[in-house]
Formats: structure tokens, C-alpha cells, sequence
């Protein structure tokens, strides 16, 4: 499970304690300055955390940094009007608190009677603690030099134009008028990798690579599909472009399934086009959007995951569920304000946590299947268009021919439409890669076309 | 206006270290109106003390929340710990940073913040002036917003500064279904530099521009797809200012020169047609402030303007003090930082593509079968030079004339080769200033230029 419930005796370091302390003696401020304004209802969370940080830049550590971070995040409703304000400042300074009570009701004054907004029951008050709060600075940093060198004497080619690795913690106290208070510790590694192949001159396009995770137990080179996209990366620096324009398959990794799958659920399933009405799923709850083989699901407290969202800004405990199930729309990603505005129902949580199903066929298998199309990482293009249209460059690509990754590929843009590739879907592998966040498939489309010079 | 608790530290900074200590707060303000509805209605500030010490070949760095002579102390002892730490776990042969010229250079007065109210009460007039001329419309969007950022740095070396940098704009989005049923949108920013009083005091003054916006989408109605493949194509001052940032400028940051762009063997040879000069200017161009004026950068230099290409030749990489120092050339001021908490990075400040001679009507009565591109979405580009824009308001050329409208699509290329295509540079310039940069951090930019004719890759069917 990625957070668990624990009872304030297990809040293991004294430093914690008293950050939670702290941060209830400025809930009880923030309270009182809300009663004396006489806001009777609103959301508030307060939070306090510490970022070590490590920069690699062109292959060599250039920067330690250590950041301490007070937030806090208000919305408050007088009548039925809504005004937030949100401070990253000091919370140890009376006058920022102050500041943010009077910003937000100023603002709410401002606004207008919207009696959608709403502020979630009251709930049982919990303690929630996820991944890892220990930072072990000489152990990551040993991790990091160590895969600097790997880098270096297995993928020769690669530059590694920038890494930034972190340990994050942090702890966040919510708040609301409902009596409820959820306090959460959470703790994570992450690792962001920016690079490129070169051979003299020559250079693949830069890829973008990043994994959240709790321990240190295995080499960051074998976290995630991070050495096949290196080793990729180093058979794309000689690339040519497509000639002409044919339709074709396109098989998407797993970050590109997560970029196209989240583009189409923005575009056809979020908060502002299902309230402004442009969604082309705005009659199809219950009904057939995509292949029976597709399921979606948001998991926030799925156990491949490093940290997952227990409770939403609205106050709401989270649940699991799946968006699409075998194909069928099940839900909109709705907050409570578009639910009770459009009458649809709220989303059981805030579409964090992807998981989408995998399928029997290998990865191998499925490129060996293909007679046509193109192999992609990494896409390039414009945001979509509300219908779904989208086209842009291939990046980090191959083209595939009789059942072969033949050459990689550079000018070559791919289009299609988001809502069609749903229901032309080939294959979903059988792998998935879990990049912390998520777990994601390679998934086979039909139907893109590919076109070049 | 942030106190000075800094300047009394500058006394105390190691000797054989460079050091950055900066206060610094950043503001938004933003409404929304979905239809009528306030779907959002917030402010927010982030503030606090950073200080960045370079020792020894690396940076430590370190940042706290709180603004007081304490935490200043705290994290100048934390940002030279975290050097240290680096430099007793590694060996450096980086050279020392060579001296920057000494100064100061202080914002004389502070800028006004007005109520969420001024900003919702602007934009309910704007909504109402579109709800009712324009019923036609399935949905209609309208945002207030408005950000600054205040900085004080004192350094052991270079230029201190007090900067205020603010700026504003109204956003509004109009959707109308086309001729066959399917929505089809059109967004318009107006604003600039300053504040949003000073910039929006009469909604009527917008009307105008609404109207033309209205009209743009009228014609999206009617749009037909483009013809793929490479084509001549016009493309207006906002395209090219993002074919300037986006495709050129990001690779001759040196930084991503150093990661291994395109820039770093092309430096010194000829990249783009003759017509074309590139300058990342720091705070004046033609005689007249940028949008987005950079007057100390937070490494402590005191900016100038970044010839980046001349006359089609590449001639420079925008730097940050380390990076000069290692490609021997002189820091102009790119190192930025978006928050208190945030070390500076090499960023744009208000690149361009300067001017040329030809008139924009002689442009477009030279192309028999081409688009004239105005209006973008979004655009991305590679380390290799390779671009990708959207295109979200554009036209047919036939026969040296306008035509209908396409609809939305994508435009493609190689920016070193596409510029060497460029065959004709308009007189005009405008400038933009709305977006953020993202770049590990997000920052403001301003980008600009001329209408250029060119040869260019544009998706369709």
C-alpha cells in the first residue's frame, strides 16, 4: 500500500511531533481568525517540509541544495462565495497568516453566490504516513556517483545533460469547518534524468526519464526501463525522416500511453470541459469509449506506488476506482463543485496514481506483429483540440517494417485523434513500467498516420 | 517593499567563496469566469531567503521560508555546508569565477497590489459585453491575472539589486461549434508589463480586440485543414518570437551547449539566411523598455544585450558566470531564478528576431501557394534544433492573397535549416510577454519580432 493509517504514538521522531505541533498551533490561529472575520465555513491545509537536493550537469554534480518550505492553501465560503488564497511563506510569522485569512476573505466578498461549492462532512481525523521520511544523504549520493559512472562505462554515447535527485519530506496538516483534521507524513526519492546520444557531432533528440521511490536497495540504472531508454537513446543519433505519408500502427511506450491516455482523459473527462460542456463524453457515462481491453484506474493507495493522495482538497477521503472499465466510461474526473453544478458524481479521488491493465502479448511480440508503423517515446506537439485532434513530431522514434525496429527516425510527425485511438487499440503488453507514480503498459494503436518530408 | 535584512551579511561572507543572498517574494492573482461562473478566485505569495555559495568548483545552496536575520545566517551556513559537503566527496579542476564589475542598481518605488475585487469586476464587464453581443458562443472564458516578483540580492562580487517585476493580462477563451457540429475554439492574451490597474483601467478598451478574437473564431468556423507537407509559409511576430525562444534560443543556452545542443558546433558558422540577427535584449530595444526589463541578473551581473546571431552567423551562447568562464566569453546577465527558493539558472530575458525591410503586404503577395501563420498554442523544441509549434490561427496564401482559415494544426522543422529559407523579414515588431519558460523552474519571458517568409513542415491532410 503506498500510505498507511497510524496512530500519533507511532510518529517515530521527535522532530515530527513537534512540526505536527506546530502546525496545529497555526490551525488553531488560522481558526480563530476565521471566527473573528465570522467565516463559518472553510478548507484549510498547512504544511512544512525539507528538500535535499543533488544537480548533475553535463555528466558532473554541480549543486547540493537544501530547501526548508512553508505552505499553506485557504479557500473560504461567506454565504455561498468563494475566495482562496495560498501563502509559501513563513508560517512561524503570525503577520503571513494574517495575510492569507484577509486575502481569502476579501476575495470571497468579492465573488459571487455559487451554492456548488461545498465542504466535505465531517470525517474521522487521521494520521497518514507514506514512503520514506529517513533521508540518508551519503547513501544517495553514492547511488547518484554511482550511476554517473555506470553511465559513463555502459552507454558511452550518453551525455547526461542534467539529473536532479531529491529526497523530499513533508508533513501536511488539513484542516476544515466541518471538525475534520487529516495530517499526513510523506517521504520520497526521485530522480529526473535529462539526456542525449552523441557520436561526434551527430546527437539523438534529448529524453526525459524520472522515477519516484522509497529505498535505496538497487542501482537508479535499473529503476524503471531507465536502460532500455538509455540503450535506445544511443541507436537514435543517426536517424532520417519519413518519406511521405502512409497510415500506420503506432506503438507507444509506456510514459507515451501515459501522455496520450491523461491528454485524452483532460480533454474529454476533466473538471473544465465536462462544466463548460465541449466534452465529446459528455453522454457517454455507462457507455462504450474505448476497446474492451482497456481499464483505467486511479489507485491512490495502490501498493506499486511510492505515495499516493489519502485525501482530496475538498476534504473527502480517497477510494480507488476505474475511470474505464473493459471500455466503459464509469466515471468523470470531476471535483464536487463540477459535480454539483453539472449534477454528474464526483470523482472517489483526484485522478491521481494511473494504473492501466496490461495484456498477455510481449512487447517483442507485438513489434514482431506489426508489418507497419512507428515505435515512439516521446511526443512533440501541440495540445490537442477539444475534439480530440492532435499531430505533432515523433520523437525518440523507429520506424517499424515487416515486424522490425528498421531506422530511427527524426521529422516525422504522427496525427491521429485521441478519442479514435481508444477504440483502435492492437495490443497492450503484457510489461508494464512502474514509474512510482504510476503503471503503464506499452499499448499498440492503429490508425495514426505518419507522415515526413 | 521586502526589508533589507540582507546587505548587514555581506560583511560576513567567505573569502575564498562566491556568494548570492537573496529575499525575495513573488505574487498571483488570478480569477476565472467559466460562463459566468467564478471557477476560481485566489491569491497567492511565496517568500523567503535563499543564499548560493560557490566553492571550490560547486555550488551549495540553501533556503528557508522565513525572512529574518536568523534564517539569513541559517542558510548562508547551510548553502556552504552542502559546497563543502561536494567538495570533500569530489575533485574539481574548475578554475575560480573571475571578478564582475561592482554596483548597485535599486528600484526607486514600490508597485500597487488592488483587491480581488478590482479583478473580478473588470471581468465580469468583459463577460457581460461577450455574453450578450455574442450569444452564438457554447462557452466563453475569461481570466484576470496577475503576477510580480521582488527581489533583493547582495553578493560578494558583482552588482547588488532591488528589482519589482510586474505583469498582467486578461485571458479569454470563446468555443462555437463549426459546420459540421464539432467545438473549435480561439484564445487571445492582451496585457504587458505593469500592473493591473495600470493596464486594464476601462473594459470598453478591450472590446476591440475581443471583436477581432470573435471574428478569428467566426473564421476557425469555416476552416479547412491545411495541405501537409513543406509549404511557404508567413509566419506572424508571435510565431517567430517562439521559433526565436523556443527553437534557437533554447539551445544556445550554454548550459544546454555544455548538455550538447546544436549550438556547440555551430558556433562561429552560418545558421540562418542573412536576414536573420537574433538578440536576447536585457532591458531596451529600439529605444523603448522590453516588456520584461532585466537590469541585474542573481549571479550579481549587470546585464546587456546577447548577440546571439548576426546577419545569419552564430555568434554567442546566452552564459551564466560558470558557463563563460568555461566557453571564455563575458556573462550578460541570464542567470534568473524564479523563486526564493530556487538557485538561478540560465534563462531567456526578451529574445527577438530584429526586424528587416519588406512590408508585410509584399510578403504575402510574393507567395502563390503558402499560410500565413499568426496564433500558437504551444510550442516545443529539441537540444538538436528541431521544432514542433502549434498552430491555432493561420490562413491560405493563394496567389498572393488571403484566404480561408485552416484549422488548428502543427508547423515542424530544423530551426538552422528552416531560418536558412528565411527569404524575407518584415518592418514591423511586436512583442510578447505572458507565457513562462518552464526549465526545471518556470520563469517569464518576453519573445518577439518581425513577420518572417520561410519554408516550413505543416501537419494536415
Amino acid at each position: 500500500m503506498s500510505y498507511s493509517v497510524i496512530s500519533y504514538d507511532q510518529v517515530k521522531s521527535g522532530e515530527d511531533r513537534k512540526n505536527i505541533e506546530f502546525l496545529r498551533s497555526v490551525a488553531a490561529k488560522c481558526r480563530k481568525l476565521l471566527a473573528d472575520a465570522n467565516v463559518t465555513r472553510y478548507t484549510c491545509s498547512v504544511s512544512r517540509s525539507t528538500n535535499n537536493e543533488f544537480n548533475v550537469d553535463s555528466g558532473k554534480f554541480s549543486l547540493f541544495r537544501t530547501q526548508f518550505t512553508d505552505g499553506m492553501s485557504l479557500s473560504v465560503y461567506i454565504g455561498d462565495k468563494k475566495g482562496s488564497a495560498s501563502l509559501s511563506s513563513s508560517l512561524a510569522e503570525d503577520a503571513n497568516i494574517e495575510s492569507a485569512v484577509r486575502d481569502a476573505v476579501a476575495s470571497a466578498h468579492a465573488a459571487e453566490d455559487d451554492p456548488a461549492w461545498v465542504v466535505a462532512p465531517k470525517e474521522e481525523d487521521k494520521i497518514f504516513l507514506s514512503g520514506n521520511l529517513d533521508f540518508d544523504r551519503d547513501a544517495f549520493f553514492g547511488r547518484l556517483a554511482e550511476f554517473l559512472d555506470t553511465v559513463k562505462t555502459d552507454y558511452p554515447l550518453i551525455m547526461l545533460e542534467q539529473v536532479i535527485s531529491n529526497h523530499s519530506r513533508g508533513i501536511n496538516l488539513y484542516f476544515n469547518s466541518s471538525g475534520t483534521e487529516y495530517i499526513s507524513l510523506s517521504g520520497a526519492y526521485c530522480s529526473e534524468y535529462f539526456y542525449s546520444a552523441h557520436d561526434g557531432d551527430n546527437s539523438s533528440s534529448f529524453m526525459v526519464s524520472g522515477y519516484m521511490f522509497k529505498d535505496l536497495d538497487k542501482p537508479f540504472v535499473k529503476i524503471g526501463n531507465l536502460e532500455k531508454s538509455l540503450k535506445d537513446a544511443q541507436n537514435q543519433i543517426y536517424t532520417k525522416p519519413f518519406a511521405g505519408k502512409k497510415i500506420g500502427k503506432l506503438i507507444a511506450t509506456p510514459s507515451l500511453v501515459d501522455e496520450l491516455v491523461s491528454s485524452a482523459l483532460e480533454n474529454f473527462a476533466d473538471d473544465y470541459c465536462i462544466l463548460n460542456g465541449t466534452s465529446i463524453w459528455i453522454d457517454k457515462l455507462g457507455k462504450k469509449v474505448a476497446d474492451d481491453r482497456l481499464t483505467i484506474s486511479f489507485k491512490t493507495n495502490g501498493e506499486d506506488f511510492v505515495g499516493g493522495q489519502a485525501y482530496s482538497s475538498e476534504g473527502y477521503l480517497t477510494e480507488d476506482y476505474n475511470i474505464i472499465d473493459k471500455g466503459v466510461l464509469t466515471n468523470f474526473d470531476i471535483s464536487a463543485y463540477t459535480a454539483n453544478k453539472t449534477g454528474y458524481k464526483r470523482a472517489p479521488n483526484g485522478g491521481s496514481n494511473m494504473i492501466i491493465e496490461n495484456g498477455s502479448k510481449s512487447i517483442e511480440d507485438m513489434i514482431k506483429e506489426t508489418e507497419f508503423g512507428i515505435y515512439v517515446a516521446r511526443f512533440s506537439g501541440g495540445a490537442p483540440s477539444i475534439n480530440g485532434d492532435f499531430s505533432g513530431v515523433a520523437k525518440n522514434s523507429f520506424l517499424i517494417e515487416n515486424g522490425k525496429l528498421t531506422s530511427a527516425l527524426s521529422e516525422t510527425m504522427i496525427s491521429g485523434n485521441l478519442a479514435d485511438l481508444l477504440n483502435n487499440i492492437v495490443d497492450i503488453s503484457k510489461e508494464q513500467e512502474a514509474d512510482g507514480a504510476n503503471l503503464i503498459p506499452y499499448i499498440s494503436f492503429d490508425g495514426v498516420t505518419i507522415s515526413g518530408e | 517593499m521586502l526589508t533589507d535584512l540582507i546587505s548587514d551579511f555581506s560583511g560576513s561572507f567567505e573569502k575564498d567563496s562566491h556568494t548570492e543572498l537573496r529575499a525575495q517574494t513573488n505574487k498571483t492573482r488570478k480569477a476565472n469566469l467559466l460562463n459566468g461562473n467564478l471557477t476560481s478566485n485566489s491569491r497567492s505569495e511565496s517568500s523567503g531567503v535563499s543564499a548560493r555559495v560557490y566553492k571550490k568548483g560547486f555550488y551549495g545552496f540553501s533556503s528557508a521560508a522565513e525572512y529574518t536575520a536568523e534564517s539569513c545566517r541559517n542558510v548562508l551556513n547551510a548553502a556552504t555546508a552542502n559546497a563543502d559537503y561536494f567538495a570533500s566527496h569530489l575533485s574539481s579542476a574548475k578554475p575560480d569565477l573571475p571578478p564582475l564589475p561592482a554596483g548597485s542598481v535599486r528600484v526607486q518605488e514600490d508597485i500597487t497590489d488592488p483587491e480581488q475585487k478590482y479583478y473580478i469586476d473588470f471581468m465580469r464587464e468583459i463577460d457581460s459585453y461577450i455574453a450578450k453581443k455574442y450569444p452564438d458562443l457554447s462557452s466563453r472564458s475569461i481570466t484576470a491575472y496577475a503576477d510580480s516578483m521582488e527581489k533583493l540580492l547582495c553578493v560578494s562580487n558583482g552588482y547588488d539589486s532591488h528589482s519589482i517585476m510586474p505583469r498582467s493580462y486578461i485571458y479569454v477563451q470563446m468555443t462555437a461549434p463549426d459546420k459540421d457540429g464539432q467545438p473549435v475554439e480561439f484564445f487571445k492574451v492582451i496585457g504587458d508589463f505593469g500592473t493591473f490597474d495600470k493596464n486594464f483601467k476601462d473594459p470598453a478598451a478591450l472590446f476591440p480586440a475581443i471583436d477581432s478574437a470573435y471574428k478569428s473564431l467566426c473564421d476557425k468556423k469555416q476552416a479547412v485543414y491545411a495541405e501537409a507537407g513543406f509549404k511557404t509559409c508567413i509566419l506572424a511576430p508571435y510565431m517567430t518570437g517562439m521559433l526565436a525562444h523556443e527553437a534557437v534560443g533554447h539551445t544556445v543556452e550554454a548550459d544546454l551547449v555544455l548538455g550538447g545542443s546544436v549550438a556547440g558546433p555551430n558556433l562561429g558558422k552560418i545558421v540562418a539566411s542573412d536576414k536573420i540577427s537574433l538578440v536576447d535584449f536585457a532591458h531596451t530595444a529600439f529605444g523603448k523598455p522590453v516588456p520584461l526589463p532585466v537590469y541585474v541578473d542573481d549571479e550579481g551581473t549587470k546585464t546587456e544585450d546577447a548577440l546571439l546571431i548576426d546577419k545569419g552567423r552564430l555568434v554567442g551562447y546566452m552564459n551564466s558566470r560558470v558557463t563563460a568562464n568555461h566557453f571564455n566569453m563575458t556573462p550578460t546577465g541570464n542567470a534568473r531564478a524564479y523563486g526564493f527558493y530556487d538557485e538561478p539558472l540560465i534563462r531567456m530575458r526578451n529574445t527577438a528576431v530584429l526586424p528587416g525591410t519588406d512590408s508585410l503586404q509584399k510578403m504575402i503577395e510574393s507567395v502563390d501557394d503558402g499560410y500565413y501563420l499568426l496564433d500558437s498554442n504551444n510550442g516545443q523544441a529539441d537540444t538538436t534544433g528541431e521544432f514542433m509549434f502549434g498552430v491555432t490561427l493561420g490562413y491560405e496564401i493563394k496567389n498572393g492573397k488571403l484566404g480561408r482559415a485552416i484549422k488548428d494544426t502543427t508547423i515542424s522543422g530544423v530551426a538552422f535549416e528552416m531560418l536558412k529559407t528565411v527569404d524575407m523579414v518584415s518592418d514591423e515588431m511586436e512583442w510578447v510577454s505572458s507565457g513562462f519558460c518552464g526549465k526545471k523552474q518556470p520563469m517569464p519571458v518576453g519573445m518577439g519580432g518581425p513577420s518572417i517568409k520561410c519554408r516550413v513542415n505543416i501537419g494536415g491532410r
